[in-house]
């Protein structure tokens, strides 16, 4: 059962100060250009915590970064071709983390799981805490009400905390966020009838504030019976990608990597991870020029199906959480809502 | 450049790029918009999406084409003719904004006889485009409210460059696209700056702002500014420079970010002058195929090491700052251009970037109200931006064209300079790939481009392929009378019979060995859009 | 495969041989530098290593030796890319990383008792190799071994001695050249020539099949046409691979991934499968 608790906003960076001295504290920050972003904060007094707008990107890059280092290697003369990992650093508090977002990582969890545990980003994600932000007010392109990822979460958090104006009801979900309360009990206060009554006023009002009418399980029931879809479905979309790779870039849970070494001297260098989209033309093609996929008829298809059919087979729900970015990023004015809306009317 | 600033008095973008978004009707010349300026084609799916129309003329059947409502597949070279055909039948069909062509034009009478004497059966000849095709195309573009042209390097990149771009500043003008929102003659540039380097006279005939040095009180602004005497008669053009030859008039040169022994035409005569030359000095990124030629190399800092403007195609100067301090060694263009300037004994003296701003807000009236503080706290300012209170200009031309009423400048068809033979059978067109950029300095070092296009293909039309035996995959011997390259040959219908295509990205496989120096003889553009070659399988 | 919890970390091994099978292909044999891990590694026939070579990255190769000869780690490669290039260029005596075995194997179990057809084109019977060697290993549980073997000329014929001491063991080995060549007296035509010289009993015959997609589509229809079932026809892809451990998914296949799910897939795994490249 959820503990149901008081944080008043006056108390909240005070709060955060403390666990800033054991964790690295990332939340959405608002920069002098006016964007706002998932950051890890230096100087809590110094930074603007902005809660209002969607962060540009997600927590992906801080548990599953652009470009990492595998291993430092060295060859020496004698018997030497060493593959040294990096120490792990601190670890990681996120604050302000929406609920598409939060469930993105649940995804990631399970894919970083496979076939032995993924080191570098279970160093990162072991001893991260997650503090949620249920979302009271969904941005343009959100549809995680259809994505049955939010707009407020039931499990998956350490802790989820609802906007009551002055104060914040914290909902208290895994055992860390457990750990958390009872360690800094006195930061927190028992939560009311009334405010819970509050709350789900909220959820209530945030369900209805939906812009976009995005019928993502028609689409995947579509998907999953067997007929195909129209050849001209995939090919007009593809005409359409301009192959930026920027869908896969902003995408929560689009976890595509490519593995390169960079020579640093003749004996020296880095084996780098670095973040890949199944929508380039080179994702698929061999070294002898053989390429199993046509980039120009089925570039986005392996991606919309990824999410929308193989996910849902294999771990009983889609890969897309409804957070909408790939929407605001497309050239191609080819999302993934685009291509629901497509599915949807196959189906008529 | 030329072209534009002769019928409109002003050579660039009139709109900015989020107005093509709302154009009813796009006709693209000559651009491969999705390759080269995708931020450019994603404006035009935006249109599509809103119910505009979307005609393409281009020899290749590209990526944009297979959206277009018409592709108008010319033969290489022929814009002249079919932008000529499309103004007729907009006389014809009684399609020409009058009212306009009364009050915002001058030498009208001129175009109308030229139109009126030619023969629409030799045009359809000529640019082997069917008249149906060319009566469609002009009617949908003068009937349309609002419509945009976009055009690009297939354009300018002929020996009638100049004459191309007018022949669509005619078109534009008999049929009223030009002077409103959502309406005009847009070339896109390459370069992220190739605007801003033009803004700031790096160009043979003018000073900064587009004063030419022929102008006695231009020149005796910058004179009393910089405390020196300047010359009166414009320098040399790229070519004239890059082509002198080993003897040439040319002894010393310094190349800054540019790499001429890629994507210069007919690189054996730039290697002669190159090499020819008393001193060369280089300063680039990386040690490219010039720099490598020059006596002393500078290693300049990119763009994350420096702070400044870059001006984009819709004459938007913008912000840059350094977010990190430049690589151990490496200098900013503007310390190295100084630090020179006082090794050669003048001194320039400014404490910042944004000092030498304000320096060209006095001296170059379309920058005039573009200071630093300004542009940090926007997406930038598009010039003309008169003085600091100017909000800048969305859209060229309002009210009436920079040079007071828009000339025409009728042109009738020029053809290539270097014609197909028996012994060269097949046209070369280069042009550019998504995944490069330029001469590759900086793409290639990127593994993940790389990746995604490792080397140059040449495109060739099965119907030519089959005759030559050729598949995708095999390597071919490309020779044109200057030069050979080796390439590897890529089946696709993109490319016309007749045609073959390819990019000059690559150092190792140097197109430009092969393309002509003809040029056109007012911009001093070299034709990189036809040459005659011949394949032979390797 | 814990490896100290790195499923990413390559070990060092050294090439021990290099036999230059043709222009194209080379034959590496391999010893971890690690005795105790040399001896502790063991793959079944079909399953890939990850190979790293010095500042060039990773790469899948297949085993081709056979795990029935304990101690033996050849991998054959054909000169394709840059990793592989590099590789090439290597000598014995020098350093590589691997990592692996990963991947599904032959069903060598289950097809005890069985006739075996090898059908493979240039650097594709690699991976076949592994298989053949373990049944003439345990030559009394398998049927008839057949080898059908096509190359681009009499001079790209690879495994020529291995070819040899099949023939001397009882395989019967055909092979065939796309373009003949003086002195060439064999045959002449693609793989599925060699057809019209066997007569397999359907009900007792498996096929084993490596090539390029356009040979295991005419080789499938063949073996189809010769009354072998979807069940009996078996063959290992070849993908663009990064990380070996059904993560990083360059080498889709649709729904299924060639590292975990594969290599080795019936063709009635395949049916239906876009990008099976059947049609």
């Amino acid at each position: 059962m959820n503990d149901h608790l008081i944080l008043k906003k006056d108390h909240t960076l005070s709060l955060l100060r403390r666990l800033m001295r054991e964790h690295r504290l990332v939340a959405p920050l608002r920069n002098r250009h006016g964007d706002t972003l998932f950051s890890e904060v230096e100087d809590l007094a110094g930074a603007e915590l902005d809660l209002e707008h969607q962060p540009q990107a997600s927590l992906k890059p801080f548990l599953f970064p652009q470009q990492e280092t595998m291993f430092r290697y060295r060859l020496d003369g004698e018997g030497g071709y060493r593959f040294e990992p990096p120490e792990p650093g601190r670890p990681l508090l996120f604050f302000g983390v929406r609920a598409c977002d939060l469930s993105a990582v649940l995804y990631l969890d399970v894919i970083f799981s496979k076939r032995g545990r993924d080191p570098y980003y279970f160093a990162r994600r072991r001893d991260s805490l997650l503090i949620s932000l249920a979302c009271n007010q969904p941005f343009a392109n959100c549809f995680c009400n259809s994505a049955k990822t939010g707009p407020f979460l039931e499990y998956g958090f350490d802790l989820q905390l609802t906007d009551l104006g002055d104060r914040y009801l914290v909902e208290v979900g895994r055992a860390r966020g457990a750990e958390l309360v009872g360690r800094w009990r006195h930061f927190f206060t028992p939560a009311e009838e009334a405010d819970r009554k509050a709350q789900y006023q909220a959820l209530l009002e945030s369900r209805s504030h939906f812009q976009r009418q995005v019928h993502l399980e028609q689409a995947i029931r579509r998907l999953q019976a067997d007929e195909p879809l129209p050849e001209e479905l995939w090919a007009g979309l593809s005409r359409r990608c301009q192959d930026c790779g920027g869908c896969a870039y902003v995408c929560p849970t689009c976890t595509c990597f490519t593995i390169t070494d960079q020579q640093i001297t003749a004996t020296e260098g880095l084996r780098q991870r670095s973040w890949d989209a199944c929508t380039f033309g080179g994702f698929t093609r061999l070294a002898g020029g053989h390429n199993p996929v046509d980039p120009g008829r089925e570039a986005v298809r392996q991606r919309f199906l990824h999410k929308l059919l193989y996910d849902v087979r294999e771990h009983g729900r889609p890969s897309c959480v409804g957070c909408g970015r790939c929407v605001g990023i497309c050239f191609g004015g080819v999302d993934i809502v685009r291509f629901i809306d497509l599915v949807c009317e196959v189906r008529q | 450049m030329a072209g534009l600033a002769t019928t409109f008095g002003s050579g660039a973008m009139t709109n900015s790029i989020e107005e093509i978004g709302q154009a009813q009707v796009i006709l693209a010349v000559g651009s491969n918009t999705t390759e080269a300026h995708p931020q450019v084609a994603r404006r035009i799916f935006a249109a599509l999406d809103r119910g505009a129309k979307l005609i393409v003329v281009d020899p290749r059947r590209t990526r944009l084409a297979e959206h277009a409502h018409l592709h108008l597949a010319l033969r290489p070279g022929t814009d002249i003719p079919l932008i000529n055909a499309m103004m007729r039948v907009i006389l014809d069909e009684n399609l020409a904004d009058d009212l306009f062509v009364e009050m915002r034009t001058e030498n009208f009478l001129a175009l109308r006889d030229m139109l009126f004497q030619m023969d629409l059966e030799a045009v359809a000849a000529i640019t082997g485009v069917g008249l149906a095709a060319i009566s469609a195309a002009a009617q949908i573009y003068a009937r349309a409210q609002k419509a945009v042209i976009c055009y690009c390097l297939g354009i300018t990149q002929h020996i009638c460059g100049t004459d191309n771009v007018q022949a669509i500043a005619n078109l534009a003008m008999l049929a009223g696209q030009v002077e409103k929102e959502f309406t005009g003659v847009d070339p896109l540039r390459g370069q992220n700056n190739v605007q801003g380097a033009c803004d700031m006279g790096a160009l043979p005939g003018v000073f900064p702002s587009y004063q030419p040095v022929e102008n006695q009180d231009h020149r005796e602004k910058f004179e009393r500014a910089w405390g020196v005497e300047l010359p009166s008669r414009p320098g040399l053009t790229l070519l004239q420079m890059s082509h002198g030859g080993a003897g040439g008039p040319i002894r010393g040169l310094f190349v800054m970010g540019e790499n001429p022994m890629l994507s210069d035409p007919a690189l054996d005569k730039v290697r002669e002058t190159l090499t020819g030359l008393d001193f060369l000095a280089v300063s680039d990124l990386f040690l490219t195929e010039t720099a490598a030629l020059a006596d002393v190399v500078f290693p300049a800092a990119s763009f994350a090491e420096k702070t400044g403007t870059f001006t984009s195609s819709e004459r938007r100067v913008q912000m840059v700052r350094a977010a990190i301090p430049p690589f151990s060694g490496c200098r900013t263009d503007s310390d190295i251009l100084m630090a020179l300037s006082e090794a050669m004994g003048y001194r320039m003296d400014y404490d910042s970037p944004a000092e030498i701003m304000e320096e060209i807000t006095l001296l170059a009236p379309i920058y005039g109200g573009m200071f630093h503080d300004r542009l940090e706290r926007s997406w930038g300012l598009q010039w003309p931006c008169w003085n600091r209170n100017h909000p800048g200009t969305p859209f060229l031309h309002k009210y009436f064209f920079t040079r007071g009423r828009g000339r025409f400048m009728p042109g009738e068809h020029q053809g290539a300079s270097e014609p197909v033979d028996a012994d060269y059978p097949l046209i070369l067109n280069t042009g550019r790939v998504y995944h490069h950029y330029h001469t590759g300095t900086m793409t290639r070092q990127c593994p993940a481009l790389n990746r995604e296009c490792p080397e140059a293909a040449l495109e060739v039309n099965p119907e030519d392929a089959a005759a030559l035996k050729l598949r995708t995959g095999e390597l071919v011997r490309l020779a044109s009378r200057r030069g050979e390259v080796t390439v590897r040959v890529l089946v696709s219908a993109q490319t016309p019979p007749g045609s073959v295509y390819t990019s000059f990205h690559f150092p190792e496989t140097p197109i430009n060995l092969l393309t002509t120096a003809a040029r056109d003889p007012k911009a001093q553009c070299p034709e990189y859009k036809v040459c005659a070659v011949r394949l032979a399988k390797v | 495969m814990t490896d100290n919890g790195n499923p990413y970390l390559p070990h060092p091994a050294r090439i021990l041989r290099v036999r230059e099978e043709n222009s194209q292909i080379k034959s590496f044999e391999l010893a971890f530098t690690d005795p105790e891990r040399h001896r502790a590694f063991t793959y079944r026939p079909g399953q890939f290593v990850m190979v790293s070579v010095p500042h060039g990255g990773e790469a899948p190769i297949s085993i081709s030796s056979s795990p029935t000869r304990p101690g033996r780690l050849t991998l054959s490669v054909r000169k394709a890319g840059r990793l592989t290039a590099a590789l090439h260029r290597m000598a014995e005596g020098e350093l590589v990383g691997l990592r692996g075995p990963y991947g599904r194997p032959f069903p060598v179990e289950e097809l005890r008792g069985r006739d075996l057809i090898f059908v493979a084109g240039g650097i594709g019977l690699a991976p076949l190799a592994s298989v053949v060697n373990l049944c003439l290993d345990r030559r009394e549980e398998y049927g008839q071994l057949t080898v059908l073997y096509g190359s681009r000329s009499p001079a790209d014929i690879a495994f020529r001695d291995e070819l040899e001491g099949w023939r001397r063991a009882g395989v019967k080995c055909l092979l065939t050249v796309d373009q003949g060549g003086e002195g060439w007296t064999g045959q002449v035509g693609l793989v599925t020539t060699l057809f019209a010289q066997i007569s397999p009993d359907p009900g007792r015959s498996s096929a084993l099949i490596c090539g390029p997609p356009v040979m295991f589509r005419f080789v499938a229809a063949e073996l189809t046409r010769l009354g072998l079932s979807d069940q009996d026809i078996v063959t290992t892809l070849e993908r663009h691979m990064k990380c070996g451990l059904g993560v990083c998914r360059h080498c889709h296949l649709g729904p299924k991934l060639v590292c975990a799910h594969g290599p080795v897939f019936t063709l009635a795994e395949l049916r239906g499968l876009r990008e099976a490249e059947l049609a």
